[in-house]
């Protein structure tokens, strides 16, 4: 992968200005000022390029409101890869300005290191109360100082112990059909196990022996889109060498951050590497999201019990414009009996969350984030499924926010409450006496 | 710009409402043309994004006194370079005044203000089965207000016509902040001068729209749509030129030629032949009753001329698939070079297979890829110039070349712009086809109405 800012000059002249990417942009929807649309992002990083401008605070800042969200790159005519530019544009800021205070110190050492991380999630448990106070009515934790996140934050707390420490390394299965690995990815691990329980879960009761290698890591997303590549690359190798191991041909994520970060950008990022510019394409031909996989495995809709509540959902930007799955969630949706399942108005536009861009523009993204609640509140639906964590950590919040009941849940978990429902009726069927199924 | 007066303008809009540093700045000092600023001289001083009229008329009195140049700009996806920075400028964006304020069936009017999106006019009135029908390339997101101000066309013009057809009354801040109201509410007006015409198409020169009364028509029930394959170009511009002499008015007439069908099958796989000389895309519209009847007469044509493969979409999805045959047009020719200049000379009809010609030799001699592609119903030609514009040796070919094809375009009886403005980017041809005496009056009527030059100086008639 071309790495000097100066090299992406050949895609910054492909930019026409059009503008067309004004009508999907999510952020320039709410701040309307060029400089935040991807025309102008593109046209701010030309200047630094030909050295009109310098990477300025104003630069910074101008560079830092961006989502990647992807929209804007699959509605340009020419097809400019905005996203690949912004990033790379954050890298050059990383390069030559470091990266901030508290970025640096997550990334450095705290993503890097599987070890640190995970005592850290750990002894978090308890040092969290030192930095975040709990949220009004004891939910959530709002940051207690300024760690450059913003102070209202509503973030979910860590779970009480992680998920891999909650399961085995392989998790077996009487009538195995195939073998697959399970990339948990950070928020699944720490924060959402109840969405990693239920792939897990649905995967074992849909014949798959399911191993999760208790040595990967985070896939290092975080740490490249904010311009840290030389932490990026070691991650990817990390996590390249962890599961090339494992005698699987499906390796399976529940994120689509994760899963593009894998199945594609492992191979951009390492593309110059003698070694693992292979292996990372070997990695990528094997990655598939949990709907993609659980689609093509046979007699799902037969484990499937009755569940008759309305559902819409959301699709993440990483797996629906990264991944290109958007309609196998739907069809397993709508495959569950019962299940009322209503499409929200625009259900690809972007939540707001953009990982970490939620705790540095908060505000922001929650004005974002207040389009995707007035979406979910139109159908009326009293769960709302979405395919990523924090696209769930999110739009939870902003329900919550204003005081909406609606329900948040991964797709799997969904699945899962499915999967039970037809156990429970399996058992009352068992436990009924002899002709005793009547009215059914 | 001086800081006083950044304070005041920040009084009228409100400090959030207004921007003034250079990253922001730096990006209006272009538009979706090609013409740049020269950021030395031509960077704004701020930008503002007033509410409503009243704040518009602030601006304007306080730049008018000041004499400081104001530029109005809606989404900046102008083609002629008539929304760029220009000198220490005041760009005023009317995006904030965004509102649709009246859809008025009994009359069938709608009254917007100037910063609503004409994608989204469009399905608001279809919802209750009117028909907004002007649409720009740009129609998902220009504002009606830059449609207005460029007199903004489409490929139904062939058919319906242009902006101008369907604006019947505006409200215009004027240079010195006073307010007018042109036109109105009704279709017959002929009370003084046509003003709300002058200032359709004025390109920001003559004041800055605040309010515009466009009239609707009936949605027309159906749509019917074909595609003619002709091995010569000239064989498919005659098709144009017979089925219009037959009467039969389609509601776009869509010319590619060789370098965008080889482009387009090869970027997005629709099954045209790539040997051809030009396809004819065609689509009639109306009483559904009719749509067959017009559709195999204009097929019967097609073939008479030497239309080689003819293809009539049968369902909705069929006509989508031909659609984006011209739909991916853009991003086919965008691979082949990085940078793509679409200019909009005007021929009249019959001169379509004359102005071709013309524009293929220009191609040559200037060895410069120009691919073409048309409004051909109405001789609109985008000729397509595909070039790189970090090579400044082709640049400057490409500069002469789309000079010879002003120059050809005036003399075969057209117009330098059909649609897309004169703006900065045609300024210095202007005298070429209105003449000494036509640019005379025209400078008279600027000067009465902005004495002091301070709206959108440069554009249409130069510096």
């Amino acid at each position: 992968m071309e790495c000097s800012l100066e090299s992406w000059e050949k895609e910054v002249i492909r930019c026409i200005r059009c503008g067309a990417c004004q009508n999907v942009c999510p952020v320039f929807k709410e701040l309307q000022a060029e400089s935040t649309v991807a025309r102008g992002r593109v046209k701010l990083i030309r200047g630094v390029i030909n050295q009109d401008l310098g990477l300025t605070e104003g630069f910074i800042d101008k560079i830092s409101l961006c989502l990647m969200c992807k929209a804007c790159v699959v509605n340009c005519p020419s097809g400019v890869k905005v996203d690949k530019l912004v990033e790379a544009a954050r890298k050059e800021i990383a390069d030559k300005e470091g990266l901030s205070l508290l970025k640096n110190l997550i990334f450095r050492l705290v993503l890097k290191n599987r070890w640190v991380f995970n005592t850290g999630m750990r002894t978090g448990r308890i040092f969290q109360g030192l930095f975040f106070r709990k949220g009004p009515h004891g939910q959530g934790m709002l940051p207690r100082m300024s760690l450059g996140i913003d102070k209202r934050r509503l973030l979910s707390p860590l779970a009480q112990k992680p998920l891999k420490s909650m399961f085995p390394e392989v998790v077996k299965t009487t009538e195995a059909t195939m073998r697959v690995a399970f990339f948990t990815g950070c928020m699944i691990n720490y924060i959402y196990t109840d969405t990693g329980r239920a792939v897990i879960n649905v995967l074992k009761h849909s014949g798959a022996e399911v191993v999760i290698p208790a040595l990967q890591n985070c896939c290092g997303t975080p740490v490249r889109i904010n311009g840290d590549y030389e932490t990026a690359r070691m991650m990817a190798k990390a996590n390249i060498d962890v599961f090339l191991k494992e005698e699987v041909d499906v390796v399976v994520v529940a994120c689509g951050t994760c899963g593009l970060s894998l199945k594609e950008e492992y191979a951009e990022l390492l593309g110059d590497d003698p070694i693992y510019a292979k292996k990372a394409k070997q990695l990528g031909g094997m990655i598939k999201d949990f709907t993609e996989l659980l689609v093509s495995l046979e007699g799902i809709e037969d484990r499937m019990g009755r569940l008759p509540i309305k559902v819409t959902y959301h699709d993440p930007c990483h797996l629906g414009r990264g991944l290109k799955v958007k309609e196998q969630p739907r069809q397993i949706i709508r495959s569950i009996p019962e299940v009322v399942f209503e499409e929200m108005d625009k259900p690809d536009t972007c939540c707001g969350s953009g990982g970490s861009f939620s705790l540095y523009h908060y505000e922001l993204s929650t004005q974002i984030n207040d389009h995707k609640v007035e979406a979910i509140n139109q159908t009326g639906a009293e769960v709302l499924v979405t395919g990523c964590s924090a696209c769930r950590m999110h739009i939870a919040d902003g329900l919550n926010r204003q005081g909406f009941s609606v329900k948040v849940m991964h797709t799997a978990q969904l699945v899962e409450m499915a999967y039970e429902a037809k156990g429970k009726s399996l058992e009352t069927l068992k436990n009924r006496p002899q002709g005793g199924i009547k009215g059914e | 710009m001086r800081s006083e007066i950044i304070q005041k303008l920040g009084e009228i809009v409100g400090k959030n409402n207004l921007y003034t540093s250079l990253e922001d700045l730096y990006c209006y000092t272009y538009d979706a043309s090609f013409v740049k600023a020269d950021l030395k001289k031509d960077l704004a001083g701020v930008a503002v994004y007033p509410a409503n009229t009243e704040e518009v008329a602030q601006i304007l009195k306080l730049a008018n006194l000041e004499k400081i140049p104001v530029v109005p700009r809606g989404a900046g996806s102008n083609v002629s370079g008539g929304s760029v920075s220009v000198g220490d400028c005041i760009v005023l964006v009317l995006k904030r005044m965004n509102k649709i304020l009246e859809l008025d069936r009994k009359n069938l009017i709608a009254v917007v203000e100037p910063g609503v999106i004409t994608s989204q006019l469009q399905s608001e009135v279809e919802r209750v089965g009117l028909f907004y029908p002007p649409d720009p390339a740009s129609q998902a997101f220009s504002t009606m207000g830059g449609n207005v101000a460029e007199c903004a066309g489409g490929p139904r013009g062939v058919k319906y016509g242009v902006t101008r057809d369907y604006v019947i009354g505006l409200e215009i801040v004027l240079s010195n902040g006073e307010v007018m109201n042109t036109g109105g509410r009704t279709i017959k007006n002929v009370t003084g001068y046509d003003m709300t015409k002058l200032f359709t198409g004025s390109e920001g020169t003559l004041g800055v729209i605040t309010k515009i009364i466009v009239k609707l028509i009936p949605l027309p029930e159906a749509k019917s749509t074909m595609m003619a394959v002709f091995p010569e170009i000239d064989q498919a511009c005659e098709t144009v030129s017979e089925i219009i002499a037959m009467g039969l008015v389609p509601c776009s007439l869509e010319l590619l030629d060789n370098i965008y069908i080889r482009n387009i099958e090869e970027y997005a796989k629709v099954g045209l032949p790539t040997e051809a000389g030009a396809v004819l895309l065609i689509e009639v519209d109306g009483d559904s009753e009719i749509l067959a009847k017009q559709i195999g007469k204009i097929e019967q044509i097609c073939r008479q001329l030497g239309a080689v493969q003819i293809r009539v979409a049968k369902t909705k999805e069929e006509a989508e698939e031909l659609w984006r045959a011209r739909r991916s047009a853009f991003a086919a020719v965008a691979r082949l070079k990085p940078t793509i200049i679409g200019e909009d000379a005007t021929v009249p009809r019959s001169s379509i297979p004359v102005a071709v010609r013309r524009i293929q030799e220009i191609s040559a001699k200037y060895n410069i890829i120009i691919a073409i592609l048309g409004h051909a119903g109405d001789g609109n030609l985008h000729a397509t110039l595909l070039t790189d514009e970090t090579n400044l040796e082709e640049m400057s070919r490409v500069e002469k070349a789309i000079d010879e094809i002003f120059i050809a375009t005036v003399e075969l009886g057209g117009s330098l712009s059909g649609e897309h403005g004169i703006g900065r980017a045609k300024s210095k041809f202007i005298t070429l086809q209105i003449g000494e005496v036509g640019l005379e009056v025209q400078h008279q009527i600027k000067k009465a109405l902005d004495p002091n030059n301070i709206l959108n100086p440069g554009v249409m008639f130069g510096a």
